[in-house]
């Protein structure tokens, strides 16, 4: 701030407190409430005595103004002056901020010789794990992690890109470009081939025309699907025949797909989290498809019992 | 001065209260209009191009900042939330500015690349699709209409006009750059540049 600002705020707020000084000099008065005093205002033969202000009144007014003066003293608020504590709003922050910034170093630290299999078995490190979830994925894989229409369903161990704890680092840090190309196939194909995907996928009652027919109009799909239908974890082709639709399950919606392609974009979170949060982050997302699984089997491998010995310690 | 003269003189007694009212504007007030501070962008931060300004308009139109905020407060609780806090120098191209004070929903100050466009677009069409807590409405209608070019190139001008360093090029290509863009486009294209220069947690 250059000192012409400077000093007109300098001038403009002490001036202003001098003011309220001199009007309590100018007003004031012993007299007590005096009958015959009046401010001069007169209706109806009703006069308006001139009192003095109540002495509690007056006493807030003087209150008030020392309050001014001390609060100027120590705080900024003349011009550039910064006050006898030294105290801003950003410093004040700041110290915020690195105070959160150790509690979390101390959290983490204690989490980091575990691999992120391990992390997923430790009830202190998850209860974190899943408030990081709800602030940053909730918005589009749902609260419970469910996922919705488009956006992937995390709890039912059915995996785009794969549920290796390195795959999911991935997923969370850079972001996935899922793209299933606009094939221009032409109207008999799309639907020959949706009928012929719920019946990979399982479902009865599909006509024998496309069963046969099926195969053959698949052909363009294995590229990316496979020629199973089992899907590609590499490049995020999904599996088709587990009876999962991300993009939805009826006929109509996989006709949809097949006629004008798909994207699935994933966002990254390499700038809005640090590696810890997304190691933590990777963690719960397997533990949500584990917990999941009835006999509690499928946890990811590759834990080493070093650090499994330590989860259970922990628990 | 005696209570009568300014009792009986309406004009004096207007200008008195004024100067009363005004005193603690004019030292809290008139100065930021002239800091660098305030008046200046900070890092990264540019005007609005075209289909973005276009999506501004319609923020506003719509009452977005009813329930939203645009400005993250100094705390760390903040940050870890939302990111950095926002700065002055953030807001220097928003006429006027969407700061806000109330946060029925989330503060967008940093939503920009926080989700993708087809989340926003799913989301804007009906937000309880994706989060079925969700209590914002639907703005389906977005999609219905386009963006008119000449209001932008003519907003773009003035905005010139005030001080925002569009170039005669920008200004020459607006239309262009709107032409079929829906207002749904235009929306999400604005969500997604707010914030961007600076929205990384690691950010100081």
């Amino acid at each position: 701030m250059s000192n012409a600002w400077s000093i007109y705020i300098i001038v403009l707020a002490v001036g202003n407190i001098l003011a309220m000084v001199w009007l309590l000099i100018i007003t004031n008065r012993d007299n007590g409430v005096d009958a015959s005093d009046t401010t001069g205002h007169k209706w109806d033969g009703i006069e308006e005595l001139n009192n003095p202000l109540p002495r509690w009144w007056l006493g807030l007014f003087i209150i008030t103004i020392i309050f001014a003066g001390v609060y100027l003293y120590l705080y900024p608020g003349l011009g550039s002056y910064k006050g006898s504590l030294n105290w801003s709003q950003m410093s004040e922050y700041r110290q915020a901020r690195d105070a959160n910034e150790e509690i979390q170093a101390e959290f983490f630290a204690e989490f980091v010789s575990y691999d992120i299999p391990a992390l997923a078995k430790s009830e202190r490190a998850m209860a974190t794990g899943e408030r990081l979830f709800a602030n940053n994925c909730t918005t589009c894989h749902g609260s419970g992690g469910r996922g919705a229409k488009g956006f992937p369903n995390l709890t039912d161990n059915d995996w785009l890109y794969g549920n290796q704890p390195e795959t999911i680092l991935a997923s969370i840090e850079n972001g996935r470009a899922g793209v299933m190309p606009n094939l221009n196939l032409n109207s008999a194909t799309v639907a020959v081939l949706a009928r012929y995907l719920k019946h990979l996928s399982g479902e009865d009652g599909i006509s024998d025309h496309v069963i046969d027919s099926g195969p053959k109009r698949f052909a363009v799909c294995a590229a990316c699907h496979g020629a199973d239908g089992k899907g590609n974890q590499a490049i995020g082709a999904p599996n088709l025949t587990d009876g999962i639709w991300l993009h939805g399950g009826r006929v109509s919606d996989i006709e949809n797909v097949l006629r004008h392609g798909m994207q699935g974009n994933m966002p990254s979170f390499a700038n809005a989290l640090n590696s810890n949060e997304i190691r933590l982050l990777a963690a719960y997302v397997i533990s949500l498809s584990s917990s999941n699984m009835a006999d509690g089997s499928n946890t990811a491998d590759g834990s080493n019992t070093a650090d499994g010995s330590n989860t259970t310690e922990d628990e | 001065m005696k209570h009568e003269t300014i009792e009986k003189n309406a004009g004096l007694m207007g200008v008195l209260i004024a100067l009363v009212i005004a005193v603690a504007g004019m030292a809290e007030i008139v100065p930021l209009m002239f800091q660098a501070q305030t008046t200046e962008p900070s890092p990264g931060v540019i005007p609005y191009p075209a289909v973005e300004l276009a999506g501004r308009d319609i923020y506003v139109k719509e009452g977005c900042y009813n329930c939203h905020s645009q400005m993250i407060r100094p705390f760390a609780v903040e940050r870890l939330r939302y990111g950095p806090p926002s700065l002055a120098g953030e807001s220097v191209y928003d006429r006027p500015h969407q700061w806000g004070s109330k946060r029925t929903g989330p503060d967008l100050a940093r939503v920009g690349g926080r989700y993708t466009d087809e989340w926003h677009l799913i989301h804007l069409i009906n937000p309880r699709d994706l989060v079925p807590e969700s209590n914002m409405p639907g703005f389906p209608w977005l999609q219905d209409k386009e963006v008119d070019g000449e209001l932008i190139t003519t907003k773009m001008k003035t905005l010139k006009w005030m001080g925002h360093p569009y170039t005669d090029e920008q200004i020459e290509q607006a239309s262009d750059t709107v032409h079929g863009v829906t207002e749904m486009e235009a929306l999400i294209a604005y969500l997604q540049f707010l914030g961007v220069a600076n929205n990384g947690r690691s950010q100081k």
